[in-house]
């Protein structure tokens, strides 16, 4: 059983008949994930890899009884209305993948869901990925390339970059090692599921011996690590690898890479590190670093 | 994007926050034509920049003739702040300052919603602000004039706020936000910035000319690049991020993350980049040869770095073809790596091998076997 998903949870995606939300359905179904449907207004009735397409949410609801998680596959225009309606439906766990929304629009989404104690993960998230048990998104690919990449085992993951949540997990697995979770949270500004948040997800979870974690320059979520070790909420080991040394030569201001990314002072990728060596975080130098690091902690409570 | 101190009061005002009079002076401009018809003798003169601290750095020119604002106008043409390209000079009536406060809203990775800041101790930068002068108003952003309901004494607070949701802004901010000896509230400088990502609401954020932050107005190839990722389909991956810098390396490539790690790779072999460009989120072909193209257009190139990681759903051989089609077109004759992984990556590579055969291009090829940042090393090593 992954921290986000077990054997069996039930997955609806919004937007399915897409370009991008059939390639997630097909990609989610090839690798054992439950995908009970999805959703297309005026498009109910259909089917999209041979699962039913509704109406609406609340549809989809009441024909297949609960469901575990949307999955939200539309244009970033039509995002908050589909985040919206799955809220309202009370579906506990929201996926969004949709890149480029609004931050108003995710302020406003993210506020909604935190009333109805729902979780969000993402925007601009590709999904997660517990290795033998399932996945939201399409992280790792086609299954068998995510069958080269991901194996279970004791590594969890958390990246702020969905390309290097794949990449790690294949040093992880060079390594010799396997996977527990591998989340994507997305490189936005606000993200609904941050580095804490997941790692008090790992702490409580038995498959978990370490965690590894790509973070980057900009935003404060890494700096909320150092607190969670402070108040003993995580105690497993860490390693983390934080990009964007060079963007502290760049003007205030400039965003590079995601647009959480932003060149802010005191908030670059050193003042990040030194926090964290601070509360005994291994720091890497270099992304495929973290592997080595953490495989003799995991190696040693095997 | 954010906005010029001009652009942001333009702003404020349709907002019915009270603005000094001014005027903004152009290259060219006579300003001394612009001083009279203000028709008041004290005025500042503001250096228009994106970012950087105008005071400090000498961006700030108070006048009270012709001849001074003549002078002043000429020297800060002539002159960075902080880094920054001045593009014009806004002049504006110089006022009998009784109080200096501080205002903004912008957003808090915290409670990830909107945070009002305000202080009674403005005109100083909120860096340098004690912790205690400043309070922190959390607001809700789903609501609108209620969510100011315990703080609707604090002056310009409400349409401030109404402001920043319509104008769908990640910051606004009036420093110092100052009361006259007459008593009246008056903002003396506008900070802004736009969230790029609602473009599709404000159809007049066409109407911004072209920036950059980095000092210096934005090249050809800058301005070129933005265009790939307009009209209908801009949200079907990205290919619309370069951004000009002074080295001779060329650099493609795909994935925010993976980007910024690498930059810091290429750099830490001693390199240094011609350009930061990314594309990710699976972009068409068509979208990558034509920032291919831009990258490979400039001149005294002295190598080229394709890297990408493991992809998860970027189709690696679709991509490669954008760059195949653009090394097609160029021939480069400088080394060339690349570094790819993921669906149809044979294929892709295939495609790199075939076209650096016909070319007859110096290009070593690498997958996952081998790190990204190790194939910095690589292109050190062809270069040298």
């Amino acid at each position: 059983m992954g921290i986000l998903i077990a054997k069996g949870s039930t997955v609806l995606v919004q937007g399915i008949t897409g370009k991008e939300g059939q390639k997630a359905a097909a990609a989610m179904c090839a690798y054992g994930t439950n995908v009970i449907g999805g959703v297309r207004p005026g498009k109910g009735g259909e089917a999209v890899e041979g699962k039913p397409v509704f109406n609406s949410v609340r549809e989809a609801v009441e024909r297949c009884g609960a469901i575990d998680v949307s999955a939200i596959y539309v244009p970033p225009f039509a995002a908050k209305e589909a985040i919206l309606e799955a809220i309202d439906n009370n579906i506990p766990q929201i996926s969004v993948i949709v890149e480029r929304m609004p931050i108003r629009d995710v302020a406003y989404c993210l506020a909604a869901a935190q009333e109805k104690n729902i979780r969000i993960i993402g925007p601009s998230s590709l999904g997660y990925i517990s290795p033998g048990v399932g996945r939201v998104g399409v992280v790792g690919g086609p299954k068998e390339l995510a069958d080269e990449i991901f194996t279970p085992g004791g590594v969890g993951i958390i990246s702020r970059s969905g390309g290097m949540t794949n990449e790690l997990s294949w040093q992880v697995r060079r390594a010799g090692l396997g996977q527990s979770t591998a989340v994507h949270i997305g490189g936005d500004l606000l993200v609904g599921t941050s580095y804490a948040d997941l790692l008090r997800l790992f702490e409580h979870d038995a498959q978990t011996k370490g965690v590894i974690i790509f973070g980057e320059h900009g935003g404060s979520y890494e700096f909320a690590i150092v607190d969670l070790i402070k108040n003993g909420e995580y105690t497993k080991p860490l390693a983390i690898y934080i990009g964007g040394k060079f963007a502290s030569a760049l003007p205030e201001g400039v965003t590079i890479g995601h647009a959480g990314a932003i060149v802010e002072r005191g908030r670059g990728a050193a003042e990040k590190e030194s926090a964290l060596a601070g509360v005994g975080v291994m720091i890497a130098d270099r992304y495929e670093v973290l592997a080595d690091l953490i495989k003799p902690h995991i190696l040693l409570r095997l | 994007m954010n906005l010029y101190e001009f652009e942001g009061k333009n702003i404020f005002s349709q907002y019915g926050i009270t603005i000094p009079k001014g005027s903004v002076i152009r290259r060219g401009d006579d300003s001394g034509a612009v001083y009279r018809a203000l028709a008041t003798e004290k005025v500042v003169m503001k250096a228009q920049v994106l970012s950087g601290k105008r005071g400090k750095n000498n961006g700030i020119r108070f006048c009270d003739s012709v001849q001074e604002v003549r002078a002043a106008a000429d020297a800060l043409f002539h002159t960075t702040i902080g880094g920054q390209y001045v593009i014009a000079i806004r002049i504006e009536e110089c006022l009998p300052i009784a109080e200096e406060h501080y205002l903004s809203i912008t957003y808090d990775t915290g409670t990830k919603q909107p945070v009002l800041l305000y202080s009674v101790h403005g005109g100083i930068d909120i860096e340098e602000m004690p912790a205690h002068a400043l309070r922190r108003y959390p607001l809700d952003v789903r609501k609108g004039k209620e969510a100011l309901k315990d703080i609707s004494d604090i002056p310009f607070a409400r349409e401030l706020w109404k402001c920043f949701l319509d104008e769908d802004a990640r910051l606004v901010e009036i420093n110092p936000l100052v009361k006259t000896v007459q008593g009246t509230w008056v903002a003396v400088d506008a900070k802004i910035a736009l969230d790029d990502d609602a473009f599709f609401r404000h159809e007049s954020w066409k109407d911004f000319a072209p920036r950059t932050m980095l000092g210096r107005p934005p090249t050809e190839r800058e301005i070129a690049v933005q265009e790939i990722d307009k009209g209908e389909e801009y949200y079907r991956g990205t290919a619309g991020k370069y951004m000009e810098m002074d080295g001779d390396i060329a650099m493609l490539f795909s994935g925010g993350g993976a980007s910024i790690a690498n930059m810091d790779a290429l750099i830490g072999v001693g390199l240094r980049p011609a350009n930061y460009t990314e594309y990710s989120g699976n972009p068409p072909r068509e979208k990558v040869h034509k920032l291919a193209a831009i990258v490979l257009s400039k001149p005294n190139l002295r190598g080229l770095w394709i890297v990408g990681g493991v992809a998860n759903f970027t189709d690696v051989e679709a991509t490669l073809q954008g760059i195949v089609d653009a090394l097609d077109e160029v021939k480069p004759r400088y080394p060339i790596v690349v570094r790819r992984a993921g669906p149809h990556e044979k294929e892709g590579m295939e495609a790199m091998r075939a076209c650096a055969e016909r070319n007859n291009l110096q290009m070593k090829l690498f997958g996952k076997e081998i790190p990204m940042s190790a194939t910095a090393k690589v292109l050190a090593e062809m270069v040298h």
